[in-house]
């Protein structure tokens, strides 16, 4: 009988996922604003080659970072839970002074490691600009009742100079604020802004509960092709099995910068409202909102009285 | 700057603690995090003088604080804000990622450089220096190794850029002044896979720590120092010249970006870990081995044809060197095991397997004796599980105690060398 050969051993191989955070997520409006920013910071005061400052995103774990890295890079770092406000401690240390280290975590990576935003509360010799991600603490995990987070009075105890509330779908609005931000930290001041409501999903749920109709993206015809014209006539021709592999957008920078995977497959059937795209600058004008938003508030009540009038 | 200065402080006491402190110093450590905790608060304590954040109260620091201060050398402390381990450790980390200069090759070949630093931001660097930036020491007591595992788990293994941290642990085995009795060398040896040594003497500590950066630093990997509970707080006479890596310590700063090492998700941890097991473990053994002495470990031997090989670690060693000067010992030692190799050494993991290997063909060696002290053995283990694994003829005995004896229970490491 013929020895049969024995298999080799493999490891285990573990597979990149596609980009799964929602299309509305808050996160990544809030990482698109902070880059943002910069970039308005650096073009204000004309600063350019070495001279430009630049972000270091130090994420904690959540969803929102981790899902955020996977096709768009948004952060540098991402290491244990509740390490993304230390580590960046860490890292204003070693980096350079063009350098401005932001760090970002949930609500539930801030109550993991208080500790660590006291930490860069109380340091005197860095600023500090900390994002937290409030969904209210472990929404996304499972909807347990959840702690009171009091980040007003939390944070100007932990030796935040101000803590600021920001809805994350006012992306040219916070955008503005983290470009004043970043000269604050340069100044050695400390400063929390606490993103509320980033849960989308759980926006919209509440919002159909209460009878509220959200609304959703449009683009106009002009959008809708043609960076691919060319290529996509000899494929016509030649290979027409291929045509719904092209991509079908101009520039798709819009879906990019935000982003959102409604935006970028053109899809107002996955549109969570949240309005961000209202205020991205379309190089071509080609983007528009029908309906309410989250971008136009994220209390409930207020959406419904918005809706009746 | 300079790129070394050399200060002649003359003869001071200093204790095991201080020794490492003037090691980290020489290596040009600029970042230093702790939690305090007996018996290693004394070394952050210490740091924290010589930054300036406390008065500086004892000679060590008062000479050596103001000969940093002559030469300029830049030293940031934190420990009133490292409210725990993990939060030390993570200071330390985020410190030790940014490499933001770079050095000549002095322990790796082309090929090793390849396998360190290929894959990463810095693998088209034609020349194959070696991306560098702040070192760092971080130290905790015996039971900070548990609380810290998170982070420490993930400077191992997972990102290349961790070389030049430095982890000292203070352990405290009979819980003299602790909640719990613990042995470190398991945590750091078996459960980071992370090079450990075990120091033996203020007196030649800080040459072994200082060496530890150089070499480590290269291997893109994090190394960790043992001292156990006694040598920490014993106190010598040295002559106490530091000779300070003024380099080292200037270093450019800047943080490069490499998501696909310091975004730790599950597809970059992976490929990485089994790189680090396979291939990586193995060269950081062979280069132990070629930097054996430079690592402050010795090989001795006693008679032309020794058939024991005793294996002698921490306090064991410290006792052993007296056999070296003492006629009396030495005939003890002849007429306990007759011609013996003694392998007296720091390195607790990894092993450096070829040394044993060599001298087993070397020697007739009959029987290896381990000395080591704690209850993990794991100095015993490893070398049983290689005389198993290479089907060596060669017993290998477990001669460790299990605790750290009291000062008061006079427990002589030598005459329990002799008796066994």
């Amino acid at each position: 009988m013929a020895a049969t050969a024995k298999p080799a051993v493999q490891d285990e191989v573990t597979y990149m996922r596609p980009v799964s955070n929602c299309a509305g997520c808050g996160d990544t409006k809030v990482s698109w604003s902070v880059l943002e920013g910069m970039r308005r910071y650096n073009r204000e005061r004309k600063l350019k080659g070495k001279d430009r400052y630049e972000v270091v995103y130090v994420a904690d774990r959540g969803c929102g970072n981790l899902q955020g890295w996977h096709d768009y890079r948004i952060v540098d770092t991402i290491f244990f839970m509740g390490s993304g406000v230390i580590i960046g401690e860490g890292i204003k240390e070693s980096c350079s002074d063009k350098q401005v280290v932001i760090t970002a975590s949930g609500d539930g990576g801030y109550n993991f490691n208080l500790n660590a935003i006291k930490i860069a509360g109380k340091n005197k010799k860095w600023g500090a600009i900390n994002v937290i991600y409030n969904n209210f603490v472990i929404r996304m995990t499972g909807g347990q009742i959840p702690l009171e987070t009091d980040f007003d009075k939390e944070g100007v105890s932990l030796g935040y100079e101000e803590v600021i509330h920001v809805n994350p779908f006012h992306v040219n609005d916070n955008a503005e604020l983290f470009k004043n931000l970043i000269d604050r930290y340069l100044k050695k001041q400390k400063v929390m802004v606490v993103a509320d409501g980033v849960c989308v999903l759980d926006m919209t749920r509440d919002a159909r509960a209460e009878g509220v109709t959200m609304g959703h993206f449009a683009k106009t015809a002009e959008c809708l092709d043609l960076k691919f014209s060319q290529e996509k006539e000899r494929m016509a021709r030649e290979e027409p099995e291929k045509l719904k592999d092209l991509p079908r957008f101009k520039c798709r920078q819009c879906g990019i910068g935000l982003r959102c995977h409604a935006l970028l497959n053109n899809d107002p059937s996955i549109c969570q409202a949240c309005g961000a795209c209202k205020q991205f600058p379309c190089v071509t004008d080609c983007l528009a909102f029908e309906g309410l938003s989250f971008a136009d508030s994220i209390s409930i009540d207020q959406l419904k009285t918005m809706s009746k009038t | 700057m300079k790129k070394e200065a050399v200060i002649d402080l003359g003869k001071t006491r200093i204790s095991g603690n201080h020794s490492i402190v003037w090691g980290g110093l020489e290596a040009g450590v600029r970042v230093t995090t702790a939690y305090p905790g007996a018996p290693i608060s004394e070394l952050q304590g210490t740091y924290e003088q010589l930054a300036g954040n406390l008065r500086r109260d004892n000679v060590f620091s008062q000479k050596v604080g103001e000969a940093l201060d002559k030469a300029g050398y830049q030293l940031t402390a934190h420990w009133g804000q490292t409210t725990n381990e993990p939060n030390a450790v993570g200071m330390a980390l985020g410190a030790t990622i940014c490499k933001g200069d770079s050095k000549e090759r002095e322990f790796l070949t082309e090929e090793e450089w390849n396998l360190v630093w290929g894959d990463t931001v810095f693998g088209k660097e034609d020349k194959k220096r070696i991306p560098v930036g702040s070192r760092v020491m971080t130290s905790f007591k015996h039971l900070g190794g548990n609380t810290a595992a998170d982070a420490l788990r993930t400077a191992m293994n997972v990102i290349p850029y961790v070389g030049g941290l430095g982890i000292a642990s203070g352990d405290d085995r009979q819980a003299t002044s602790s909640q719990t009795q613990q042995d470190n060398k398991v945590l750091f040896a078996m459960h980071y896979r992370m090079p450990v040594l075990e120091l033996h003497s203020p007196v030649v500590a800080n040459r072994t720590v200082r060496n530890c950066y150089r070499l480590f630093e290269e291997l893109g990997t994090p190394f960790g120092v043992i001292m156990n509970y006694n040598l920490a707080y014993r106190e010598v006479t040295v002559d106490l010249t530091l000779n300070l890596d003024l380099e080292a310590n200037g270093r450019q700063k800047s943080f490069k970006k490499d998501p696909q090492f310091l975004v730790t998700i599950g597809p970059h941890i992976r490929p990485r870990e089994a790189k680090w097991l396979a291939r990586l473990l193995p060269m950081i053994r062979k280069k132990i081995k070629e930097n054996y002495e430079f690592l402050g470990s010795e090989v001795v031997q006693y008679g032309s044809k020794p058939k024991t090989m005793l294996v002698v670690l921490g306090p064991f060693r410290e006792d052993f060197r007296m056999v070296g000067h003492d006629e009396a010992l030495r005939r003890r030692l002849e007429s306990k095991f007759g011609d013996v190799v003694a392998v007296a050494g720091d390195v607790v993991f990894p092993q450096p397997e070829e040394l044993y290997t060599e001298l087993v063909s070397k020697h007739p060696i009959e029987q290896i004796l381990v000395f080591e002290e704690g209850y993990t053995r794991v100095v015993y283990l490893q070398l049983l599980d290689m005389v198993n694994r290479l089907g060596l003829n060669v017993k290998v005995l477990d001669r460790t105690i299990p605790y750290e004896p009291r000062i008061y229970d006079r427990f002589s490491y030598i005459d329990h060398i002799l008796a066994a």
